[in-house]
């Protein structure tokens, strides 16, 4: 028996390529496999397939997880196809298969037993929380020119998933959601539609720069707030595990009240 | 890379899934601003960052900072929205989830409760904002995302009609000169008019009257300037506004949302000797016959000397504060009544067991169930199923029967309920249902707290917002 592997970027574009080109193989669903990257051990008698990512193909296959599955589930398999576990691709994959062959395609997420449907709801899940942390943890900080700029460190592709919230909330600000690891930039204009831009080692000087560059009122606010975490705080009942449990570490990083006062701003 | 990405970002959605799409305009329905209305001296000039810190301090001691309740969109014009689950921005040393900026206005007062740090005989420092303060400090949060809107409280200056005219003036500014969109949450005092009443609740997104001890007479014992009517009539009013104002909007689409996040109330615990019988149907009724979204238990902290308040060596009573959370989980969303997890004969939850655990234990001829077949509300009573689970278990059971492995992977707490239920017939392990076993192995399996069990420490404890409700349901369930 033949067996497929296509090896797909690892970018939702890449990966709804992939999907697309394994249908195109017009060969069973079980004997394809995709992934994001080359396993270390190539099997024998296995057909090893590179997939180039194109724009089109994507679109065609976001579209019809879309209209078949709904946006509830088209939001999940998204995350999912954001996360940085390496088998999502296969699982994404699989589940568009199951989804499309089911009599009612909108509850694909609901069946469980069906191993990479778990696998995609187990690692959509996570992506989640990831972006429900930095929806809540994420601070911005007021430039000079009275921009805001925000950094971020996330471990999943997360940006596109929290600027909506932002953009919905901040509609009049100029605003840029910076992940660092990715070099990937959301940029918010007052007035307008967001957009993402990848940065270049350049645009990674020239922001590290400005953004050191406060206005006036970041410093006095920062010290507002600072100084506000601290006496809410009810010393009576301090339970710093607790707080460590709900705000894990890894976000303090980049958190005003955590910073300000140490390193200074 | 520097690849154009403008082909992905076709393909990224733009929706932010977790926030549900509420009215997107924000009607303000309340009268102009009173500019002849009262303002406080200070009585010496201070800095911004001193007022802040007497009036967070003062406020600290309220338990509620959820933003939950009404989900909102921005319309464009301003700065906010609102996330119908709410959202937390930071958690303090307590562990306590920060959401909202939450502040007195003053706490100047001319009230006198014995376990409040504001009362009048305390010799404490004195600060007021101004109402520009207020918008000032929320909006320069609010854009930092710092938080996720406002609570504002106060102490009582002049009269509690006096009070609220300040407060409104502040709230109204923030919503109309600020457009500022994010939550707002407002005390209400009792015995004020109640024409201010309704007018802030047509800017505010939850309001609360403070029942402050469960009972008439723990009340006049510790708070003689407050009365139970005089709490229970603006609670009445709210209520009455928000069942109107729902009516209006089924008519007239737009007119302006009255409350639209709900009522919520605290009592404090362990101030008064009332049970925990006393206090779950004090929340049950309040909850039936109030319509309130939450009513929070806030765990007696001491912070004046008073003869007629409880010494508490051990520090606030937070493991009772714990199980009574716990309780009022089981109520809201478990179908439990007050009256099935304690009685007059057994007033108090035990320490040792949640009370969805102790109930169940004393009503093991109701076990074990089927999961393949039970309905929702029996599997919902199973310990280690939380509502999330039991709603998975129900829709996943359509594509075949399930089993131990698959209620794993759902988010069962097996090793609970396998004492309580059965998968296609047959139990996890061959396991005595026993009331004394099954406590001995539930013990075994340690409880996680959000606190240690040490006596002697303050330790403490979540606030159980309604962000934390995620965490919350794992504790309740497993
Ligand atoms: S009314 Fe009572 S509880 Fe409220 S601030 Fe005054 S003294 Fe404190």
């Amino acid at each position: 028996m033949e067996e497929y592997y296509i090896l797909c970027e690892d970018s939702p574009e890449g990966i709804f390529s992939g999907i697309y080109d394994a249908y195109l193989l017009k060969k069973p669903h079980e004997r394809i496999h995709l992934m994001v990257k080359e396993e270390d051990n190539y099997r024998l008698f296995a057909n090893y397939l590179t997939c180039k990512p194109d724009g089109e193909k994507a679109c065609k296959v976001a579209r019809t997880i879309r209209k078949q599955f709904g946006l509830e589930a088209y939001l999940a398999i998204f995350r999912a196809v954001s996360s940085a576990k390496e088998d999502k691709a296969e699982a994404v994959y699989k589940t568009v298969v199951t989804g499309l062959s089911m009599k009612n395609p909108v509850k694909v997420l609901e069946n469980l037993k069906d191993p990479f449907v778990h696998r995609v709801f187990e690692i959509a899940r996570r992506v989640g929380n990831e972006t429900h942390g930095h929806v809540e943890f994420l601070r911005f900080r007021e430039l000079r020119s009275g921009l805001l700029y925000a950094q971020i460190a996330p471990q999943n592709d997360v940006l596109a998933f929290i600027v909506p919230h932002f953009a919905d909330r901040l509609p009049l600000e100029n605003f840029i959601i910076h992940d660092k690891g990715r070099n990937l930039f959301a940029v918010h204009p007052a007035r307008q539609d967001w957009y993402l831009y990848s940065g270049t080692e350049e645009t990674e000087l020239l922001i590290g720069e400005a953004a050191k560059d406060f206005s006036e009122g970041e410093e006095k606010y920062s010290e507002l707030f600072t100084a506000f975490f601290h006496t809410i705080e009810i010393k009576q009942r301090k339970n710093y595990e607790l707080q460590r449990n709900m705000l894990p570490l890894k976000y303090r990083k980049y958190m005003t009240e955590f910073i300000y006062g140490n390193k200074g701003l | 890379m520097e690849r154009e990405l403008t082909q992905i970002t076709e393909i990224v959605p733009r929706e932010y899934g977790e926030v549900q799409v509420g009215e997107s305009a924000l009607a303000y329905g309340a009268g102009p601003i009173n500019t002849a209305g009262p303002v406080i001296q200070n009585r010496q000039e201070m800095t911004l960052l001193q007022k802040l810190e007497i009036l967070s301090d003062a406020a600290k001691y309220d338990v509620s900072c959820s933003s939950s309740g009404v989900g909102r969109q921005g319309d464009g014009t301003g700065i906010g929205n609102t996330a119908a689950a709410g959202i937390c921005h930071s958690f303090a040393g307590d562990g306590r989830c920060i959401s909202l900026l939450k502040i007195l206005f003053t706490n100047e007062c001319i009230y006198d409760c014995k376990y409040c740090i504001n009362r009048k005989s305390n010799d404490v420092p004195r600060a007021s904002f101004t109402p520009d303060e207020v918008c000032e400090l929320t909006i320069q949060f609010y854009r930092r995302n710092y938080i996720e809107g406002l609570f504002l409280s106060s102490g009582i200056i002049h009269s509690p009609t006096y009070t609220m005219e300040l407060i409104y003036q502040a709230i109204y500014k923030l919503r109309t000169v600020y457009r500022f969109q994010g939550y707002i949450h407002v005390k209400a005092i009792p015995g004020a008019d109640p024409e201010l009443i309704q007018r802030i609740g047509l800017l505010a997104d939850r309001m609360s009257v403070n029942l402050e001890l469960p009972t008439a007479e723990g009340l006049q014992r510790l708070a003689p300037n407050k009365h139970r009517k005089n709490i229970l009539t603006p609670m009445r009013q709210i209520q009455q506004g928000i069942t109107q104002n729902k009516e209006e909007i089924v008519v007239y689409k737009h007119a302006s949302q009255f409350v639209p996040a709900g009522q919520s109330t605290q009592m404090i615990v362990g101030a008064t000797p009332e049970s925990d019988y006393q206090i779950m149907m004090v929340a049950e009724n309040l909850y039936r016959k109030f319509d309130l979204k939450r009513v929070y238990y806030s765990a007696f902290v001491s912070v004046n000397e008073d003869k007629d308040l409880p010494a508490l060596p051990g520090g606030p009573p937070l493991l009772r504060e714990h199980r009574l959370y716990q309780a009022d989980w089981l109520l809201r969303f478990y179908g439990f009544e007050a009256g099935e997890l304690l009685s007059e004969q057994k007033p108090n939850f035990n320490i040792l067991l949640d009370p969805k655990a102790d109930w169940a234990l004393r009503h093991l001829e109701q076990f074990p169930v089927e999961i393949n077949r039970a309905d929702y509300r029996t599997i919902l009573r199973v310990p280690g199923i939380g509502v999330k689970s039991a709603q998975r278990i129900v829709k996943a059971r359509r594509n075949g029967n399930l089993t131990f492995e698959d209620l794993r992977k759902i988010g069962v707490v097996l090793k609970r309920a396998l004492y309580f239920i059965t998968c296609n017939g047959r139990m996890m392990y061959p396991t005595k249902i026993e009331e004394d076993y099954i406590t001995r192995n539930l013990l075994a399996g340690k409880e996680k707290l959000p606190f240690d069990k040490d006596g002697m420490t303050y330790r403490q404890l979540s606030l159980f917002d309604d962000t934390m409700e995620r965490n919350w349901r794992e504790a309740v369930g497993g």
